[in-house]
């Protein structure tokens, strides 16, 4: 492995939603340019993850670090964090009826430039950029002047995710289950935007449950979640062994241990 | 009784014009009306102190006034100036199958229609509909001849200067299958007080398109009402838009007289300071198949306050009825009040209803996901609030009002943020 500076590190991550710990010692190094996926069967702690780096309310940490290009996101709030590099694609994006989805796009745009020191966007150009982004993800142009993800189906609204990301061309892509509830078409359409954000300094955690999503989405590296914790970390091959033999495996590792001492 | 009231009765003793016999029936109900207190249903959280000591007088001298721009409008123009109707500002030539005239200048079979159609539609229990009854100074009277769809709006204009007291009053009738769209606005330039009440009967099949704008914000007390009578198969939309004042208080009366009538009602109000605004909703569903939509949304700050009132009645005979009321309150201080009040009653068996009322802070899960887009938390907030608003604002029919109200309700929200 090179000796770049890491992107993201989690050492030892302890988390807990309602007093209940869901993350129990997490660890993960990514650097620029990777593409990590994380897999593992519900309950794994998978969406915690995503919720607890951008600082959702009500998730906790109970222990552990983490560093967004070194420094500690733990002392960012949730706004601070998504300037400084961090997307979060939701499973299920929030409907904001009433705030337009082009007024939504050039609030957040704006927001990080400014956090940027660079010069607001006029909102001519910005209208070329929303509507190119539009065509990219394959949404029609009205999609901006709707309100936020308001009556979108399930394929509309994972890519409306990915139109925020390719406007805001964040540092660190968290792309929690966003295959889940789409057809191989609009599969086809997000893998495809995403691939054409990969670049050497810009990186990806893929959530998934599925392999499907990583035929489309070649990861660097695998790691299996189970219990709140990285139990297994492998190359892209790991995730077609997960497909082959599914995560029943993993409640029944330590039973198969005992056996063969 | 209050010295204010015993005065107006006197005022309308004075007055002997062609509403003679209505005015005489309403000074006698008025004259057996107990002033209102704080033990009086009607308005409880909304106190008459602002009438009673309000300096307002009827103003005779001349004042040109003209009601504000609103870009590709070109509304026929309808301007009472301290309530005194100025006909100079109404279009020379009006469409076809449209007629507006003072009632005071019709002639024969038409005056005698027009007085019997008066204070029909608005219920009698109205203490200021009464006032206005005994008061008003200039009555227009608006018709639309059968099946004629009017294309432009009519805006009626009701302008104050400084200290004026006023009482407008307005009659709409549109004939079977005809459709028109009217606009109510109220402008007033402080230490005013009038009352200003529409009605409107709805022929069968014809559709009316409704806006009323209670703008006036500081010393003002603007007291009004809007009543509509649906005949069978007849529609209406109707979009309220409120500012509080010292006093800010409206009524409005649906009433299903016909079969299968529709009737949708939008209305939203931005309070601040120590204002007060105060809609009272009816909805009486007397005949079988009607429909009814009704969202009331309200924002309310500093030390301001909302009351509400939205009352479904279904009668025994409305059997499938439709009808649903929602209202949404958010608060955005401590110190704001909002004082809301759903009621639903219902004598028929077949009928679908809903309503409901919530008092709530701002919805946290959208203002997580503005967040994590890098939107600071505070502007989250001013955008989901007015939002909260824009969503009404999105149905107006009419794309110029929506246009024009748009930019003035998020002036009217900025200041309320700062506050």
């Amino acid at each position: 492995m090179s000796n770049t500076k890491s992107l993201l590190t989690i050492e030892d991550l302890y988390a807990s939603v309602e007093e209940k710990q869901i993350l129990k010692g997490l660890s993960l190094d990514i650097k620029p340019g990777e593409v990590h996926a994380i897999m593992g069967p519900n309950g794994a702690g998978k969406s915690t993850l995503g919720y607890v780096l951008s600082g959702r309310d009500g998730y906790a940490v109970d222990d552990g670090s983490v560093t967004l290009n070194g420094e500690d996101l733990f002392e960012m709030e949730t706004e601070e964090r998504a300037r400084a590099g961090l997307f979060l694609a939701f499973q299920y994006p929030v409907e904001i009826p009433g705030v337009s989805n082009l007024e939504f796009l050039k609030a957040s745009v704006d927001a990080q430039r400014e956090a940027r020191g660079e010069d607001a966007i006029t909102s001519a150009d910005f209208l070329k950029e929303a509507k190119a982004a539009c065509k990219q993800v394959n949404l029609p142009i009205s999609f901006l002047k709707r309100g936020v993800n308001e009556g979108f189906s399930g394929g509309e609204k994972k890519r409306n995710e990915l139109m925020q990301m390719l406007l805001l061309k964040p540092q660190l892509c968290i792309l929690d289950e966003t295959d889940s509830g789409l057809d191989i078409d609009a599969l086809q359409v997000v893998a495809e935007g995403v691939n054409s954000q990969r670049s050497a300094d810009r990186s990806f955690i893929v959530v998934t449950h599925y392999q499907r999503l990583l035929d489309y989405i070649k990861p660097d590296f695998v790691h299996v979640l189970s219990d709140g914790k990285i139990v297994k970390s492998g190359d892209a091959s790991l995730a077609h062994e997960l497909e082959a033999q599914g995560y029943a495996w993993l409640q029944k590792e330590p039973a198969e241990d005992e056996l063969e001492g | 009784m209050s010295e204010w009231l015993e005065s107006a009765i006197t005022r309308a003793q004075d007055v002997n014009d062609w509403l003679a016999p209505k005015r005489a029936n309403a000074v006698e109900l008025l004259s057996n009306t107990n002033w209102p207190t704080r033990k009086t249903e009607a308005w409880r959280y909304t106190p008459l102190r602002s009438v009673e000591r309000s300096n307002a007088k009827v103003i005779t001298d001349v004042i040109g006034l003209s009601p504000v721009e609103v870009t590709g409008l070109s509304a026929i123009e309808l301007v009472f100036v301290n309530g005194k109707y100025d006909a100079s500002q109404l279009s020379k030539i009006l469409p076809e199958g449209l007629s507006i005239s003072l009632g005071q200048d019709l002639e024969g079979v038409q005056k005698a229609e027009a007085l019997d159609v008066f204070s029909t539609i608005k219920p009698e229990r109205h203490l200021f509909g009464l006032v206005n009854d005994a008061l008003a100074q200039d009555v227009i009277v608006i018709s639309v001849t059968e099946g004629v769809e009017i294309t432009q709006p009519i805006r009626i204009s009701s302008l104050l200067s400084q200290g004026a007291e006023s009482h407008t009053r307005v009659q709409v009738s549109l004939a079977e299958g005809s459709r028109l769209t009217v606009i109510e606005d109220v402008q007033a330039s402080g230490d005013t007080l009038n009352t200003a009440f529409v009605e409107y009967d709805i022929a069968k099949k014809a559709h009316l398109e409704h806006y009323r704008f209670a703008l006036q914000t500081g010393s003002n007390v603007a007291i009004g009402g809007s009543h509509f009578n649906l005949r069978d198969h007849a529609s209406m939309h109707s979009t309220i838009v409120a500012f509080g004042s010292d006093l800010s208080r409206l009524d409005t009366d649906i009433i299903h007289a016909g079969e299968f009538a529709d009737a949708k009602l939008n209305a939203m109000y931005l309070l601040d300071g120590k204002e007060l605004f105060d809609l009272h909703a009816t909805v009486e569903h007397a005949m079988p198949n009607g429909t009814t939509e009704e969202n009331v949304r309200c924002i309310v700050a500093d030390h301001a306050r909302a009351v509400f009132n939205g009352r479904i009645h279904i009668h025994r005979d409305a059997q499938k009825t439709l009808a649903e009321l929602n209202n949404r309150n958010l608060l955005m201080s401590n110190t704001a009040e909002i004082n809301t009040k759903p009621e639903l009653e219902i004598y028929a068996d077949d009928v679908r209803c809903a309503h409901g009322a919530t008092v709530a802070q701002i919805d946290k899960q959208a203002l997580y996901y503005l967040q994590t887009r890098g939107v600071s938390r505070s502007k989250a907030q001013v955008m989901l609030n007015f939002g909260f608003i824009n969503e009404l604002i999105d149905l107006m029919p009419n794309a110029a009002l929506a246009e024009w109200i748009r930019p003035v309700i998020r002036e009217r929200f900025a200041q309320m943020e700062v506050n």
